[in-house]
């Protein structure tokens, strides 16, 4: 260890050549084999012929591409504002105008479905991603070095995972006090990030603990490579597979407690226009105007399918094991 | 096998300690105070002061914590800060209405699950398992209170009002107060959609992973041992395969019943109906301490026992597994 840092806990072993497969040798570090560069491709190229092979989640990607260009180009694909109300038109049926009718405001469903579909989405993928970029390190970390800190860390992760999702989520909602805009999005990414940590460190934690037994990982520390460029270089990639999986149907559930939240009235707050919030108000309505909550109810069915279709293809397509 | 019980029921008491501390220190420094609710116009910073004295909330959190605690050990569970009614009182007259939820919607989803399953794993890619792998891809896609409100077009609104779209019919004989409608037909009205929304989501996951394992299961070697001997479908499939398959299945199953407490809440607000899921929401938004933590004790009591019993089910299921 050059930097003195962590003590080999496996007993030294010999390492003979034939232990290391032409793949593994390629990601040591200044050991050049030619023959190897392309076949050490070959488990994403293979990936990605599966994926293209499944319809399934083909359809998956084409819902999920569509949703993102409908979030992207919101202000443009909307007929009309999704804030501002109009009194004159309160609850008209779908029409040439109002396709799919206006609310108890007057305002253009349609558009607020449109426009719903960015806080869908920005709530889903963040919170997945800060739950990543944090539960990540944590359970790399936790593995890789054991002892005091895996107690540490895997304690605190348990005691997260001790609370039913939802008993906390809701909790941290009312302690951020929920808000309107662009703040209010964000205290919800961080209430389901919150929650979301501890699935991350404790996978990656698991898997981090057989692959520093790996032959790889005690050549480079024969070799004298420092501990981030392992973690980072050799253990995080042996480990991307199931953190990708979990990542694509984890926005699935993000989407669906997120919905949950706007639902029960923590969620993102009126005026923005949010799916699940939506849903609620139009449901007091439901026997004259049943439509208004279909269509928001209809909109977070297909984004959370979309995300399910394209986890599920994945899952078969990078580790046809885990089918 | 009993060292290993009873260590898992002891281990129950830190993580309940656990969730109520955290959840009492949360409620505490949410922004908002119940007292200025309880006052309403009438408030004064002298009356809250004297409110505040009145029920401890000018203690230090921790003494609160240990104070509430103490009672709890002896069966008092406090009173409602805004409506002076005791919790405990409370949160049992609301418990027979989301336990009979949550069972009947297991109920429903066990009932469609197990044989959709079955079918999807004996008959792997006809048009069956297509049916029931896409039903059920479908299933897990819908969050409950959407369910609920298509239910709720086609039952109730649809159907000329077939069946009742919000409020609660009690079993003859669970009445907890002295006015409120007991049938047992208007009780399995009231529960039918309720149950169905909560149930199909979890019918799905169940289906998902149960037909999973079933197929891993029956290309086992035992199974294929168990047919070369002669011995017909039937046992192969329920004796031999479908209690290993529910093995892993009953473990996410457990983890579920997180979820399980989230979707009781929802279909209880969209169905406004009295149980404990709209009482703790309710008392969460309200601030009002003294139920938040009766939720929290029960609800965190639910979770850390229903664990604990599936992990007791394995030695059930699997007899290889023993615990020392």
């Amino acid at each position: 260890m050059a930097d003195g840092g962590a003590p080999l806990r496996t007993k030294p072993r010999p390492i003979s050549g034939s232990s290391l497969g032409e793949a593994e040798l390629t990601a040591v570090r200044g050991v050049a084999w030619p023959a190897a560069a392309e076949r050490s491709e070959a488990p994403l190229a293979q990936a990605v012929r599966r994926l293209r092979r499944s319809t399934t989640a083909l359809v998956g990607v084409a819902i999920v591409g569509v949703l993102l260009v409908v979030a992207v180009f919101a202000d443009v694909l909307a007929p009309q504002s999704p804030i501002t109300s109009d009194q004159t038109h309160t609850f008209e049926r779908p029409s040439r105008a109002y396709p799919l009718g206006t609310d108890q405001l007057g305002r253009d469903m349609l558009s607020r479905v449109i426009h719903g579909t960015r806080i869908s989405l920005l709530v889903g993928v963040s919170s997945v991603l800060l739950a990543l970029f944090v539960g990540v390190p944590l359970g790399m970390i936790a593995g890789f070095y054991g002892g005091r800190i895996d107690t540490l860390v895997m304690r605190v992760m348990d005691l997260v995972l001790a609370f039913p999702i939802y008993l906390l989520a809701i909790l941290l909602m009312v302690m951020f006090t929920p808000t309107a805009g662009l703040i209010g999005t964000m205290k919800v990414t961080g209430a389901i990030a919150i929650v979301r940590i501890p699935i991350y460190a404790r996978l990656v934690r698991g898997s981090v603990l057989s692959i520093k037994e790996k032959e790889y990982v005690e050549a480079c520390r024969a070799l004298g490579v420092r501990d981030p460029w392992i973690l980072f270089r050799h253990v995080l990639p042996n480990c991307l597979a199931p953190i990708i999986v979990t990542t694509t149907l984890g926005i699935a559930t993000s989407i669906i407690v997120e919905a949950t939240l706007s639902f029960l009235g923590l969620g993102t707050q009126p005026p923005t226009p949010s799916w699940g919030w939506d849903l609620k108000a139009n449901v007091a309505f439901i026997q004259a105007n049943a439509w208004l909550s279909l269509f928001p109810g209809l909109a977070i069915f297909l984004t959370v399918l979309g995300f399910n279709l394209f986890g599920d293809g994945l899952r078969d397509a990078l580790d046809p094991r885990l089918k | 096998m009993r060292v290993y019980v009873l260590r898992r029921v002891l281990q129950i008491v830190p993580t309940v300690l656990m969730i109520t501390l955290v959840v009492f220190v949360m409620m505490r420094s949410i922004p908002g105070d119940p007292v200025v609710a309880l006052l309403g116009d009438a408030y004064t910073e002298e009356d809250a002061v004297k409110v505040r004295a009145a029920y401890g909330l000018d203690r230090p959190v921790l003494v609160q914590y240990v104070i509430w605690l103490g009672k709890l050990v002896q069966g008092d569970w406090g009173a409602s800060i805004l409506s002076g009614r005791p919790v405990l009182q409370d949160v049992l007259i609301r418990l027979p209405v989301t336990l009979e939820l949550i069972v009947l919607s297991m109920g429903v989803a066990l009932v469609i699950a197990i044989p959709a399953a079955i079918i999807g794993a004996l008959r792997q890619n006809t048009w069956a398992d297509y049916t029931a792998t896409t039903v059920a891809m479908i299933g897990v896609s819908i969050p409950e209170f959407f369910i609920g409100v298509l239910l709720l077009l086609i039952f109730s609104i649809g159907l000329g009002g077939l069946l009742p779209s919000s409020g609660w019919v009690y079993l003859p004989g669970t009445c907890p107060t002295m006015v409120c409608g007991v049938s047992l037909w208007g009780n399995v009205q009231h529960v039918l959609l309720p149950a169905v929304a909560l149930g199909v989501g979890r019918a799905a996951i169940l289906t998902r992973l149960l037909r999973a394992s079933m197929l891993e299961v029956i290309r086992t070697e035992y199974v294929t041992t168990a047919r070369a001997k002669g011995l017909g479908e039937r046992p192969v499939v329920f004796k031999h395969a479908l209690k290993n398959a529910l093995i892993p299945t009953i473990t996410v199953m457990g983890l579920q019943v997180g979820f399980l407490i989230g979707g009781a809440i929802v279909v209880e607000t969209l169905f406004a109906m009295p149980g404990l899921g709209t009482f703790g929401i309710d008392a969460i938004i309200a601030r009002d301490y003294q139920q938040v933590q009766g939720f929290a004790l029960l609800t965190a009591v639910a979770f850390v026992v229903i664990n604990l019993v599936v992990d007791l089910l394995y030695t059930f299921l699997d007899p290889r597994i023993r615990y020392a």
